[in-house]
C-alpha cells in the first residue's frame, strides 16, 4: 500500500522543495555577498503571496499576469530596502544584521497584518479545481503550474549564474568582493541587484504556492526558519546546495508526515541539528 | 550612593504604596523578565553571541517547575532549582554542540533548539496536555514553627520573592562581568584572534555565559509558572524571544543597567499603549531596526551621549 502512494508523496515533496529552494537560493546569495543573515527574508515570500492576492481581488487581473508583476514589485522593494537599510548593515556583527533584520521582518509582518487581518485566504486563479490524474500521481492544475515555473525558475537562475555577464561578476563578488572591485565589477551594484533577485524568486515562491494553499500575513516567519534550515543543509552560501537541501527538505517533510504528522515540521530542525554535528559545512561540501 | 538608597527604598515600599494591583502585577512581570534579560546581556551583549532560543530556556523551566509539583508534589523550593538545572544543563549541550563555531550556524541552531523544544511541549499530550496547557501550579508557602506560615500566593509576598531573585540575578551578572571571565568575554566578543593569542578560551568563556544566562532563564520560568499558576507551549514562542531581545538591545546590550531598564520599560510601556495595540509590534520592529542602526548602545549609550554633551558642550559629534 505504501509503495504505490510513493510517486505521490514524491511529486508532493518536490512541489514544496521547489518553493524551498527558490526562497533559500535568494537567502543564501545574499548571505554570500553581503554577509547579512536576513532574517526578514520570509516576507518577501509573503509579500508574494498577498501582493498577488490583492491585485487579482482589486483590479481583476488574470493569475497569469499578477504573478510576473508581483514579482516585478517585490523585486523594486528589494532594490529600495537594500538601498535604505542592507547596505548600511553590511560589515556589521551577526548579532547587529540579524537584530535589524528582525526588526524589520516584525514591521513588514505587522503592517501586512494590519491591512490584511489574520484570516488566511487563497489567491484566486482560474485553473480548474478538478484533480488531474498524471500516472499514479493525483494532482490540480495550479500545482502542475507551480512546479513548472518553480523548476523553470531555478533553472533560469543557474544559467543566469553561470552564463551571463552579470551572474559571472555576482559569482566573483561572492568569492571575493576586493579582488572582484580591482576587476572593475560595480560591486555595490552587483549588491543590489543581488538583493533584488533575492526579493523576487521569494516572492515568486509566495505567489506560487499561495494559490494551492493559503495566504495570510505570519507566513513569512515560518518560511524564513524553513529557508535557513535548507541554508544550512546545503552549506551556507552554496548556492546549488540550497537548491538540493530544498529538494532534500520537502521530500524529507513529505515522507515525514506518514511516520508522524504532529512532529512533520521538527525533520528540518532535527536534520539541521545533525548536519552541524557531522558536517558543518552542509551536505555536499568536499572537504 | 543616594540614588540606590531612593531606589531601594521604592523598590521595598511599592505593595504599600501600589496596593495589590495591576500595578504590582506588572512589577512582578518586569521582575521576572529582568531575570530573563540579565541573563540574555550575559549572551547576547557580552559574549557577542546572538542566542534567538532564550524563550525555550524559559519554557523548560517552567514546565520542569510545573510538573514536578503536578505530578510528584514538589514545592516550588525544589522546583527552581531543579529549572535551573534542567535550563541550565540543556544550554550547556547545545553549547557542546554550537559554541564551537560561533556566528551563524549558532544562531540558527539555538532558534532550532526553540522549535523542537516547542512541538514536543505541543505533542507529548499524555505528560503536558499540550496546547490545553498545565493549570493549578500553587505559588509556595513557608512554615516556621510557633510563628505562623507564609503564603506567597498572595501578591506581595511573591513580589518580594521575585524582587529578591531578580536582585540575585543581576548581581550574579554584574560580579561576571567585572571578573576576569567577563574581561575574557570582552576580548573574546571584540576579537576573537586576538583574545585566543593571548590564551583566552573564546569556547570555555561562551560556555559559562551561556550555561549561566539559560540556568537563569530557568528560575524565571519556574517562577513565572507558580505566579501564574499556569504554563503553556505558548512560552517557548519565538515573540517571546523577541521581547527579550528588544529589552536587552534597547536597554544597552553591554551594561548591567541597560537589560534592567529595558525589561520594566517594556513591560510596562505596553500596557500603557493598549489604544494603538493593533500596530504595537510594528512599533516595536521599528525602535528595535533603529535602535541597531543608529544607537548600537541603547539607552544607555543615549544617556552617556546626552551627559557628555551637557558636560562638555564645545565638543563636537563623538
Amino acid at each position: 500500500m505504501m509503495l504505490e502512494l510513493l510517486p505521490q508523496f514524491i511529486f508532493n515533496g518536490l512541489l514544496i522543495g521547489a518553493s524551498y529552494a527558490l526562497v533559500a537560493v535568494g537567502l543564501t546569495m545574499i548571505f554570500g555577498i553581503m554577509n547579512i543573515a536576513n532574517f526578514a527574508h520570509g516576507e518577501f515570500y509573503m509579500l508574494g503571496g498577498c501582493i498577488a492576492f490583492y491585485l487579482i481581488d482589486a483590479f481583476g487581473i488574470n493569475y497569469l499576469l499578477a504573478v510576473p508583476l508581483t514579482v516585478v514589485i517585490v523585486g523594486a522593494l528589494g532594490l529600495v530596502l537594500e538601498r535604505l537599510i542592507f547596505r548600511r548593515l553590511r560589515g556589521k556583527p551577526a548579532v547587529s544584521s540579524v537584530l535589524a533584520t528582525i526588526g524589520l521582518g516584525l514591521v513588514v509582518q505587522n503592517t501586512a497584518l494590519a491591512f490584511w487581518g489574520p484570516q488566511p485566504r487563497p489567491i484566486p486563479t482560474s485553473f480548474s479545481r478538478l484533480p488531474v490524474q498524471l500516472g499514479p500521481i493525483f494532482t490540480t492544475e495550479a500545482r502542475i503550474f507551480a512546479v513548472a515555473v518553480t523548476v523553470g525558475a531555478l533553472v533560469l537562475v543557474h544559467l543566469f549564474l553561470n552564463r551571463t555577464l552579470w551572474g559571472t561578476a555576482m559569482r566573483a563578488t561572492f568569492q571575493q568582493a576586493e579582488a572582484a572591485a580591482l576587476a572593475a565589477i560595480p560591486i555595490d551594484r552587483v549588491q543590489t541587484m543581488t538583493f533584488a533577485l533575492g526579493a523576487a524568486l521569494a516572492a515568486l515562491g509566495g505567489a506560487l504556492l499561495g494559490a494551492i494553499f493559503f495566504v495570510h500575513p505570519t507566513m513569512g516567519g515560518t518560511e524564513t526558519l524553513k529557508a535557513f534550515i535548507v541554508v544550512i543543509l546545503g552549506g551556507l552560501g552554496s548556492i546549488p546546495g540550497s537548491m538540493v537541501g530544498g529538494l532534500i527538505l520537502g521530500l524529507a517533510e513529505s515522507f515525514g508526515t506518514v511516520v508522524s504528522s504532529a512532529y512533520k515540521d521538527a525533520m528540518g530542525f532535527a536534520l539541521v541539528i545533525f548536519v552541524l554535528i557531522y558536517r558543518p559545512d552542509g551536505l555536499f561540501k568536499r572537504s | 550612593m543616594a540614588a540606590w538608597a531612593v531606589l531601594l527604598v521604592a523598590l521595598l515600599s511599592a505593595p504599600v504604596v501600589l496596593g495589590e494591583g495591576y500595578e504590582l502585577h506588572l512589577l512582578i512581570v518586569s521582575a521576572i523578565f529582568v531575570m530573563l534579560s540579565s541573563g540574555l546581556s550575559l549572551i547576547v551583549g557580552h559574549a557577542g553571541l546572538l542566542s534567538l532560543g532564550h524563550a525555550a530556556f524559559f519554557g523548560l523551566g517552567a514546565y520542569t517547575s510545573a510538573l514536578l509539583y503536578l505530578r510528584l508534589g514538589v514545592p516550588m523550593w525544589g522546583g527552581l532549582p531543579a529549572a535551573a538545572l534542567v535550563s541550565g544543563g540543556a544550554a550547556y549541550l547545545i553549547g557542546l554542540l554550537v559554541l564551537k563555531v560561533r556566528g551563524h550556524r549558532f544562531i540558527i541552531t539555538t532558534i532550532a533548539f526553540a522549535e523542537i523544544a516547542r512541538l514536543v511541549a505541543v505533542n507529548t499530550v499524555d505528560l503536558t496536555r499540550g496546547q490545553m496547557g498545565l493549570a493549578g501550579i500553587q505559588a509556595p508557602t513557608i512554615t516556621v514553627p510557633g510563628l505562623g506560615t507564609l503564603d506567597f500566593g498572595a501578591k506581595t509576598e511573591f513580589y518580594y520573592l521575585t524582587l529578591a531573585f531578580a536582585a540575585i540575578c543581576v548581581w550574579t551578572v554584574a560580579r561576571i562581568v567585572r571578573s576576569p571571565i567577563g574581561w575574557g568575554l570582552a576580548a573574546v566578543r571584540e576579537n576573537e584572534n586576538l583574545g585566543e593569542s593571548v590564551g583566552v578560551s573564546a569556547y570555555r568563556h561562551s560556555m559559562i555565559a551561556f550555561l549561566v544566562g539559560g540556568a537563569f532563564a530557568g528560575i524565571a520560568g519556574s517562577l513565572h509558572a507558580h505566579y501564574m499558576n499556569f504554563v503553556s507551549p505558548d512560552l517557548f514562542l519565538f515573540s517571546y524571544t523577541t521581547t527579550m531581545l528588544v529589552m536587552v538591545v534597547i536597554g544597552g546590550r553591554t551594561t548591567i543597567a541597560g537589560p534592567v531598564i529595558g525589561a520594566v520599560v517594556f513591560t510596562f510601556l505596553p500596557e500603557y499603549l493598549r489604544f494603538v495595540h493593533q500596530y504595537r509590534l510594528i512599533v516595536l520592529g521599528a525602535i528595535l531596526l533603529i535602535t541597531v542602526m543608529l544607537c548600537p548602545g541603547g539607552f544607555v549609550e543615549l544617556w552617556e551621549r546626552w551627559r557628555r554633551r551637557a558636560a562638555v558642550p564645545a565638543v563636537g559629534a563623538s
